[in-house]
């Protein structure tokens, strides 16, 4: 009810004579009118609310719970308290899951960023064929990941691989072993999904970049800034809103990224290429240790939430 | 009368449900299979992936119908490679079917621990006792499941090859060290010969090495957190990866090389794989996949001479595929479930599916005759041997701690494979992980 009370409070359009004489009688058309509103606003977010309450906020809610019990999806969840969490403290596999995640984020993110904001720069500008370039540029991200994965992998092939043919043809004699070697497996990953999802990432930036006022560019080189310098203030101040979505949004996929390595290299060679929602996906789908699966994705889910709390933090400071 | 015949039929339905719903909720004793079919027609339903391309369920089905009359078995598909993903929502959620088929090992231990798998042990009782792998589904004494099909791990040989190549066959007495040697003659043969092909392919799975390792050595346990038993195996392969006679780890991975071509079209003389794969070779030798090539089958390679020649049982490395019922079927239905494992793993199930290509757990001679009249099976007597006579230990002996630890070896086997750890190393890391994360040494 408070909300159709809130609702009626800023309504002073109503004929405001005929209020003293008949205050029940006028309420009521307002507070159904303000009933119909809402029951329509609800009608229209219902069919999309319930399949997120019912697919996601449930399961997420119990996620927190099965994550503090022992159990392997028959018969009923052991409750264990904080056992599971000191497991995770002292897993090894975990560290190392956490460790390549960390990894892969760190590389990810900038190179991803840089690219794609240099591709954004790039095809910022009128000429002939931008439309092509800017749909190539894109092609990668809405091809399959298998599919990519799968051609990647022959790439990178140690022996024969068209990559390490044309390192030879350059004078490296010992050319890495990529996704068979636990040095390189990493970097190639990274290498893949930079090329991966650069094109996405370019055409949010593109969309920023165009409303980056012209006149600012245009004052800007009255008072003789540099192409360098136009770019360090005027266009990256500019793109700031753009920047900041396309950072959290980054970040977040980062920390969950599974479906490349687990057609490219599935975490191998050893555990080198081990991220954490693959191990997610190892205990819970391989080992039927649900419980535990749990634990370690509230782990994943602290790690992104603070990750991103402290991006908006930082964006607000930088607004004040 | 006429009004009558409706009302009639209704209370007798009322009547019989009423009946019924007393009957279920009965705690009477689990019904044996001495005969105690339930009156009447009964419908079973059996789990099944991929039924187009993987007919021995139906064949299964239509094989039991036909001895049983009364009975028919209904198929419930499933998704082959997520099937026990699947199977188990389904199990959760009270909508599995009456039979299911525990496709591997691993997840056997999941079902039974789970109280997903009904006690089969007077079916089991009841069984031949050459079926193969029956054991294997023992848990504190009593059976959950029975086997159907058993593959186990042979040495496939291209005969053309080795006469190209002017190597000896194999002649069953083969140990692992003579299989190297051999891989490498054959190399050289071939190489003088003109030919591109490699003397062995061993696939990049971790059961091509790791099964036969666990199954010959003497006290090898997983549960034991003691690996240094890998140790020789992961040597030779190395060795012959080292010295040009096998493909390369790196170069199956990332090229995504199947084994059926390198075998199929003659990219390699020998390769150890499962017996499953004769009856894919036939086909597409037949369908111009495969090239045509006169092959035969050799005991697996062993690790000492003790078990090799064709005057001894040679020790090899497969799980069986079994069936286990749903103990949410309804009382009346479990005797004929417990009529079709019968079936399924007896004699009659075993031929049904040496018919049609598939290695049966129960190899008996009639079976065996069965299956070598096929057209395209290699008729001479080291393969019918290599086929027919072999200790089959399992890949995943059943324990809380088997899918963790093969995890775990799998890591260790990719890591050494492709050179990125030493194999001393590898395995110091596998027995420590299995001690953290499985509890066990």
């Amino acid at each position: 009810m408070s909300t159709l009370a809130a609702d009626e409070r800023p309504r002073p359009t109503a004929p405001a004579p005929a209020a003293p004489e008949r205050p029940p009688a006028r309420r009521r058309p307002g507070s159904r009118l303000a009933l119909r509103n809402t029951l329509i606003g609800w009608s229209f977010i219902l069919p999309n609310f319930l399949g997120f309450a019912v697919l996601t906020l449930v399961p997420v809610v119990t996620l927190f719970y099965v994550s503090f019990t022992d159990w392997n999806v028959f018969g009923v969840a052991t409750w264990v308290g904080l056992d599971n969490v000191t497991r995770l403290v002292g897993d090894a596999s975990f560290h190392r899951a956490l460790l390549n995640t960390l990894y892969y984020a760190g590389v990810h993110i900038p190179l991803t960023l840089a690219a794609s904001l240099g591709l954004a720069l790039l095809l910022n500008r009128k000429m002939r064929g931008v439309a092509f370039f800017r749909t190539v540029a894109f092609f990668p991200y809405i091809t399959s990941v298998v599919a990519i994965a799968v051609v990647w992998n022959m790439l990178f092939s140690p022996e024969f691989g068209p990559i390490n043919q044309l390192l030879r043809a350059i004078g490296l004699a010992d050319p890495p072993g990529w996704t068979t070697s636990s040095t390189w497996a990493m970097p190639a990953i990274i290498l893949v999904s930079v090329w991966r999802e650069m094109g996405y990432y370019m055409l949010l930036l593109l969309a920023g970049l165009q409303t980056v006022p012209a006149q600012l560019y245009e004052a800007a080189r009255m008072d003789g800034a540099n192409a360098w310098q136009r770019f360090l203030n005027v266009t990256l101040p500019g793109l700031r809103p753009t920047m900041f979505f396309v950072t959290v949004m980054l970040t977040i996929q980062s920390f969950k990224v599974f479906d490349l390595i687990l057609v490219m290299t599935n975490g191998g060679p050893g555990q080198s290429t081990l991220v954490l929602s693959q191990y997610i996906f190892q205990k819970g789908f391989v080992e039927n240790q649900f419980g535990y699966a749990s634990t370690i994705s509230v782990a994943l889910f602290l790690l992104c939430i603070s990750i991103t709390v402290v991006q908006f933090l930082v964006n607000m400071r930088r607004d004040a | 009368m006429k009004r009558i015949t409706p009302a009639t039929i209704g209370l007798t339905a009322v009547v019989a449900l009423t009946l019924t719903a007393c009957g279920g909720t009965d705690e009477g004793d689990s019904p044996g299979t001495d005969g105690a079919a339930a009156e009447g027609p009964v419908t079973l339903t059996l789990a099944g992936w991929s039924l187009s391309t993987t007919p021995e369920f139906q064949t299964l089905a239509d094989a039991f119908h036909e001895e049983n009359p009364d009975i028919t078995v209904e198929l419930q598909e499933y998704d082959a490679t997520n099937y026990d993903t699947q199977m188990t929502a389904d199990l959760a959620a009270g909508t599995a079917p009456d039979v299911y088929v525990q496709k591997n090992l691993r997840n056997f231990y999941t079902y039974q621990s789970g109280n997903q798998l009904l006690d089969v042990s007077d079916v089991v009782a009841e069984l031949d006792e050459g079926t193969g792998g029956a054991e294997f589904y023992e848990v504190d004494g009593a059976s959950y499941a029975v086997p159907y099909r058993q593959d186990a791990w042979v040495l496939y040989y291209n005969k053309d090859l080795f006469a190209e190549a002017g190597v000896d066959e194999p002649d069953g007495s083969w140990t692992w060290d003579d299989y190297a040697t051999a891989a490498t003659e054959l190399t050289d043969g071939l190489e003088a010969a003109g030919s591109e092909a490699l003397g062995t392919y061993q696939h990049n799975w971790q059961s091509t090495l790791q099964g036969f390792a666990l199954a010959q050595t003497e006290g090898a346990d997983l549960a034991s957190a003691d690996y240094g038993f890998y140790e020789p195996y992961y040597e030779r392969v190395l060795d012959l990866q080292e010295a040009g006679a096998q493909v390369g780890y790196g170069t199956i991975t990332t090229n995504s090389l199947t084994y059926q071509a390198q075998f199929g079209t003659q990219q390699a003389a020998m390769m150890p794989m499962g017996t499953w794969y004769v009856a894919t070779l036939i086909a597409q030798q037949e369908s111009g996949d495969a090239e045509e090539f006169a092959w035969g089958l050799a005991p697996a390679p062993q690790s000492d001479s003790s078990t090799t020649g064709t005057s001894s049982t040679p020790v090899t490395f497969g799980d069986p595929t079994g069936l286990g019922i749903n103990p949410a079927i309804d009382e009346e239905k479990a005797a004929a479930a417990k009529e079709f494992l019968a079936f399924a793993a007896g004699e009659g199930g075993a031929t049904a599916l040496a018919e049609i290509g598939i290695t049966p757990a129960l190899l008996s001679d009639t079976v065996v005759e069965t299956y070598f009249a096929l057209e395209g099976v290699p008729g001479d007597d080291l393969s019918r041997f290599a086929y027919s006579t072999h200790d089959t230990r399992p890949e995943n002996p059943v324990a809380e701690s088997t899918a963790t630890v093969q995890n775990i070896l799998n890591d260790m086997h990719s890591a050494v494979m492709s050179d990125s750890a030493g194999i001393a190393a590898a395995i110091e890391e596998a027995e420590n992980r299995a001690a953290s994360e499985a509890g066990l040494g």
